[in-house]
């Protein structure tokens, strides 16, 4: 039975056995070295080399063959160099070699031979230097080629003319390594790319694979020629580009152009380049269809782009128009390829924004002729709705992400004209994401829109984020994710400020329009942020009220404003916001005082009552709304007596009316309140501090404790009254008499023992006793002010 | 047989200016090689016979010494065709009583044709010296060789030729001239037009055909004298492949066209390629060898024999 070998135990035995030959010929090529019999060592050499004829092994065998043969010609090469060292001219050694039968050894011999005799005299240099590259187009099996010629380049490698013209002509100067390098560049090219059309098909892609192996042995090329240190920009654009670009084009293979190109970039320096971008850019238009031309071109950009930025100052020199070259030659690139993909396109476009931001940071219109030619793109190609999934629509977002990244100024990213058109390519979703990001960036750097102008296109800009779109998916959003992007809004109608009160308005009203067009589910959040801001506005009126002989007027009208807009959500259903908001408006304005300040107060107040009546129904709403309309009126003082009695006679009649005893008995108790330091016109800003209307209050309260059926809530509302009769006690009111205290006290303590033994009543106690060690300490130190607890039974 | 028939002379010829004559290598017909003096055509020819008596006296009918150049053709051994013969009288028939040295001269001969060695025909040159006797003359031979010189070609055109397969291969090779000197170089190149085989490899080979008798009785005897890889692998329409062959290293002749009507050796080079199903496809071209003049004078180092600057330039791609 034989044991099949499979390719790699194959190739592995192959190799082994090259191996072993290689050894025993060194060996004895070394022998007779050593002996100086040369011609011995020159036939054991040739043996050792016609190992390197073999077409069994894979090229990484065969790299790993050509190393170890390369090491021991090595040895062959110094003993040369040395014989001719000392003296010893090995007459016709160059014409010797050539006699080897087989055309692989003789040439690596030749090549061997030749690099000595340039190197013991480079008289001859020019020459033969000539000879050789020539002489290995008898080499045209591809993989045996390329290894061939990069023994050539290894062995030349430190023995190239690299002076000026008319220095040394005798031994050849930088233009004849050039050609050297070039001719040789170009054959081993062809033979790189001549692999991929040998062989069965069906191994296309081990062949693919097999020469992006091989690469580097063509690029090593290019690395030689931009290690010529005399080579001079103006030879490279006249002499060396020109040669290499029209091999790589010609080659028609996108494998080898795809490389070649982007090792042009990456080898030769950013001087260069900036040199030749018109014939590099130009060529990049004419190469094969699959080839990446995206990639070649973005690499360049971003070298260059880089190279703007260094430190060592040198920068772009100034008369090269880089962006106007590139814009140009990248539209003909992509006029020239009509099946480049659209992401492509766009791609291009990005890296195109990039070079203008990192070259040119001011031109602002670099950046919008770039966004210009993608409308026009998009438009030539009759481009709509870019599905959010899609690589162009990716590539979009990238694209218009860079000025706002960059910028980090909506202002400046405003100033764009083609910024906005092209928001229309996308679909909803994208355009939403895009607009949030947007808008994001403006909240990140708090940046300030000072115009109305500025307002109406931003938030026209980020339209979905404002108001219902057409295109819009109807399934609801998630409401997480929409609360907070509403509330992202109603941070950025912060940023709506103006230096300008006038033009602050305006932006208030602009903002309203978008606002108000948001629907039921968004205003709740955008409009009480617009009403705050409104108030603010007010504010800035009453500050400036001596510039401005009209600010009366604007606060009236900046008051209807807030009205309509407080009305905009009640007609949402709304109930507690509005509610707040007249409130918070009475409060201001009646701190600005402004001529009609008084009637706005109160028809806020009054608008805010309504709302209470009308739409508040849950007992435990209606307590809390009331209470803050109670408090929020305790804290005003621009009410007449005319307008202040029916008000604070509505409060309590509000609370007296609410359904459960405990918050009636809650609310009338809060109103005693505005019977004592609640302010009128008439009292001129003091407290009306009416004992009597307190004490009825209280009393009435008491009274509706008392009718409380459940204990433990009862004793808890006695313990609360005790509190508001002390308060008012220590403020001097006189109707409240140590005798009213010591009632109720009693009437406490006989109640509290009685309550079942659970954590409310053990709450309710601890309330109680820090009310009764209160009243011992004001007992045993009394203020010297403050009235007296004589009589009070502890 | 000297011993049985009782030679008692000892022959023994010297030429002149022996120790400073150049020598050169010819095959004997056994295949070894053997170095021979080495003269031209109208050189004179000249030296002594010394004869060395192993016994008191010696009777002799006549002593004479000839240059000779022959033609052996080996098929026909009984008849060699003599083309030179010239004789020398060194003594009258008498009676040798002690050694003696005997001057001769051949002035100015004419020695037409190149001293060769071949597969059926040997074309040599030698001195003998005869002492004439009763029973069995005492005879002494000694060769020496012959090159014959030329001068440089007043025409050596290149050879150039367009050749192929119809829609299959198409090639054009160049060499530089027709007519090549014995340590010349070979340059040229070979020039692909079509190519739809899988070519192997591409090599060059000399041969040499030796021509001997006539009209039926014609032989020819091809031989390859070097077989030199100009390619590997398979090249693509446009390729122009370098040909440098240098023939010093080789086993070689100069052209001999039908020498005294009995033979000719003349030189061709053969390209080959192979394809990878190992089919030969082969063009054969004669050239003309010469031998110039040793100057003497050897290079040294590197000489450049740079490729073909003439032929087709690859087209635009």
């Amino acid at each position: 039975m034989t044991h099949q070998l499979s390719p790699q135990e194959e190739q592995e035995k192959l190799l082994d056995e090259a191996m072993q030959v290689v050894k025993v010929q060194s060996f004895q090529m070394k022998r007779c070295l050593d002996k100086a019999k040369l011609m011995d060592g020159l036939k054991h050499a040739s043996n050792m080399l016609s190992e390197l004829r073999t077409s069994m092994l894979s090229p990484k065998s065969y790299y790993e063959l050509y190393m170890a043969i390369c090491d021991e010609l090595r040895y062959l090469e110094q003993y040369l160099a040395d014989e001719f060292q000392k003296g010893h001219k090995v007459a016709d050694l160059y014409e010797l070699v050539q006699y080897a039968g087989n055309i692989i050894p003789r040439l690596y011999l030749l090549v061997t031979v030749g690099v000595v005799y340039i190197k013991a005299n480079d008289h001859n240099r020019k020459d033969i230097l000539k000879d050789l590259v020539e002489m290995c187009r008898g080499v045209q099996h591809p993989l045996r080629g390329l290894f061939l010629r990069n023994y050539l380049l290894q062995c030349t490698r430190n023995s190239l003319p690299d002076c000026q013209e008319g220095e040394e002509t005798q031994t050849g100067t930088v233009k004849d390594s050039i050609d050297f390098i070039l001719l040789n560049f170009a054959e081993m090219n062809k033979l790189w790319v001549r692999m991929q059309h040998q062989g069965h098909s069906r191994d296309r892609e081990k062949r693919e694979k097999e020469r992006l192996e091989l690469r580097i042995l063509v690029g090593t090329n290019l690395v030689r020629l931009s290690q010529l240190d005399t080579m001079v920009v103006d030879m490279y654009k006249k002499n060396v580009l020109p040669g290499v670009l029209e091999q790589t084009v010609s080659c028609r293979d996108y494998i080898a152009q795809e490389y070649l190109m982007e090792c042009i970039i990456q080898v030769f320096p950013d001087e260069f380049h900036l040199q030749t971008l018109n014939s590099f850019l130009k060529a990049c238009a004419d190469l094969h269809k699959l080839v990446n031309v995206k990639n070649i071109i973005i690499a360049l950009i971003d070298r260059l782009a880089l190279f703007a930025h260094r430190d060592d100052g040198s920068g772009i020199p100034s008369d090269i128009k880089l962006f106007d070259i590139f814009s140009q030659q990248v539209s003909s690139v992509i006029q020239a390829r009509e099946d480049m993909p659209t992401e492509d396109i766009v791609s291009l476009q990005v890296s195109l924004i990039n070079l203008a931001l990192k070259c040119y940071p001011d031109r602002v219109d670099y950046v919008d002729k770039v966004l210009e030619t993608t409308v026009e793109i998009f438009n030539r190609l009759n481009l709509e709705r870019l599905e959010s999934s899609s690589a162009v629509c990716k590539e979009l977002s990238r694209l218009l992400k860079i000025p706002v990244d960059n910028y980090n100024n909506l202002l400046t990213v405003l100033q764009l004209k083609h910024f906005a058109p092209l928001f229309e390519f996308f679909d909803y979703e994208s355009r939403k994401i895009m607009a949030a990001y947007v808008i994001n960036n403006a909240l990140e750097n708090s940046l300030y829109i000072p115009t109305q102008e500025q307002t109406d296109a931003v938030l026209t800009l980020v339209a979905p984020l404002v108001q219902d779109q057409n295109d819009q998916p109807q399934e609801e959003e998630d409401p997480e994710d929409f609360s907070e992007e509403q509330n992202m809004m109603g941070r950025f109608i912060n940023l709506l400020i103006s230096d300008d009160a006038d033009q602050q308005y305006m932006i208030l009203t602009t903002s309203r329009k978008h606002f108000g067009n948001g629907g039921n589910k968004r205003i709740k959040y955008t409009l009480p942020p617009l009403v705050f801001s409104a108030f603010q506005l007010a504010y800035r009126y009453r500050d400036i009220a001596e510039e401005d002989d009209k600010w009366e007027k604007k606060c009236q009208k900046i008051f209807t404003f807030c009205h309509q807009t407080i009305g905009a959500l009640i007609k949402a259903e709304l109930s507690e916001l509005p509610l707040r908001l007249f409130l918070q408006g009475a409060v201001t304005a009646g701190e600005i005082g402004f001529d009609n300040h008084e009637t706005v107060a109160y028809e806020f107040m009054s608008q805010a009552f309504s709302l209470y009546e009308d739409e508040i129904s849950d007992s435990r709403a209606q307590l809390a709304a009331i209470t803050l309309i109670i408090a929020t009126f305790e804290r005003m003082s621009c009410f007449g007596e005319e307008n202040h009695e029916p008000l604070r006679t509505q409060c309590a009649l509000a609370a007296s009316k609410l359904l459960k005893k405990p918050d009636q008995c809650r609310g009338v108790s809060t109103c005693s309140h505005l019977f004592w330091s609640g302010r009128t016109v008439e009292s001129e800003g003091k407290e009306i501090q009416d004992g009597k209307r307190v004490m009825e209050c209280l009393k009435k309260s008491l009274r509706i404790a008392n009718q409380c059926m459940d204990n433990s809530v009862q004793v808890q509302l006695f313990v609360e009254i005790l509190n508001r009769y002390i308060y008012f006690y220590e403020r001097g009111n006189d109707a409240v008499t140590v005798q009213v205290l010591n009632q109720l006290i009693e009437k406490i303590r006989e109640d509290l023992p009685n309550l079942e033994g659970n954590e409310e009543t053990e709450q309710i106690n601890k309330h109680f006793q820090n009310t009764i060690e209160h009243l011992r300490m004001k007992q045993e130190a009394p203020e010297s002010d403050g009235p007296a607890y004589d009589g009070l039974v502890l | 047989m000297s011993f049985l028939f009782g030679s008692n002379a000892e022959i023994d010829i010297a030429l002149d200016g022996q120790a400073s004559r150049k020598q050169a290598e010819i095959k004997t017909e056994d295949g070894k090689k053997e170095k021979l003096y080495l003269y031209y055509d109208g050189e004179s020819v000249t030296g002594k016979v010394n004869i060395t008596l192993k016994g008191k006296k010696m009777e002799h009918q006549g002593i004479k010494i000839e240059f000779i150049g022959q033609i052996e053709l080996y098929y026909d051994r009984g008849n060699h065709h003599e083309f030179t013969s010239l004789v020398k009288e060194l003594a009258r028939p008498g009676e040798l009583t002690q050694s003696t040295t005997y001057d001769f001269d051949f002035v100015q001969v004419e020695k037409p044709y190149e001293s060769y060695t071949g597969a059926n025909v040997r074309l040599r040159y030698f001195l003998r010296v005869t002492i004439a006797k009763r029973l069995t003359d005492v005879t002494r031979e000694m060769d020496i060789i012959v090159h014959t010189l030329s001068q440089y070609p007043e025409m050596n055109n290149s050879i150039k030729m367009e050749v192929g397969i119809e829609d299959c291969l198409h090639i054009e090779f160049e060499y530089n001239k027709s007519k090549y000197h014995l340590k010349d170089v070979i340059v040229g190149k070979i020039y692909f037009l079509l190519v739809r085989i899988k070519i192997k490899h591409m090599e060059l080979a000399i041969i040499k055909r030796e021509t001997t008798g006539s009209g039926p009785n014609t032989f020819n005897e091809n031989e390859t004298i070097a077989k030199y890889e100009i390619m590997d692998g398979a090249p693509v329409r446009g390729e122009s492949i370098p040909i440098r062959l240098f023939l010093a290293g080789y086993d070689l002749t100069p052209t001999m066209r039908d020498i005294n009507k009995k033979f000719s050796v003349r030189y061709y080079l053969n390209l080959v390629l192979v394809d990878e199903e190992e089919r030969r496809y082969f063009k054969q071209q004669e050239i003309t060898l010469w031998r110039k003049p040793d100057k003497g004078k050897k290079s040294t180092g590197f000489v450049y024999h740079g490729p073909l600057q003439s032929g087709p330039q690859p087209p635009e791609t």
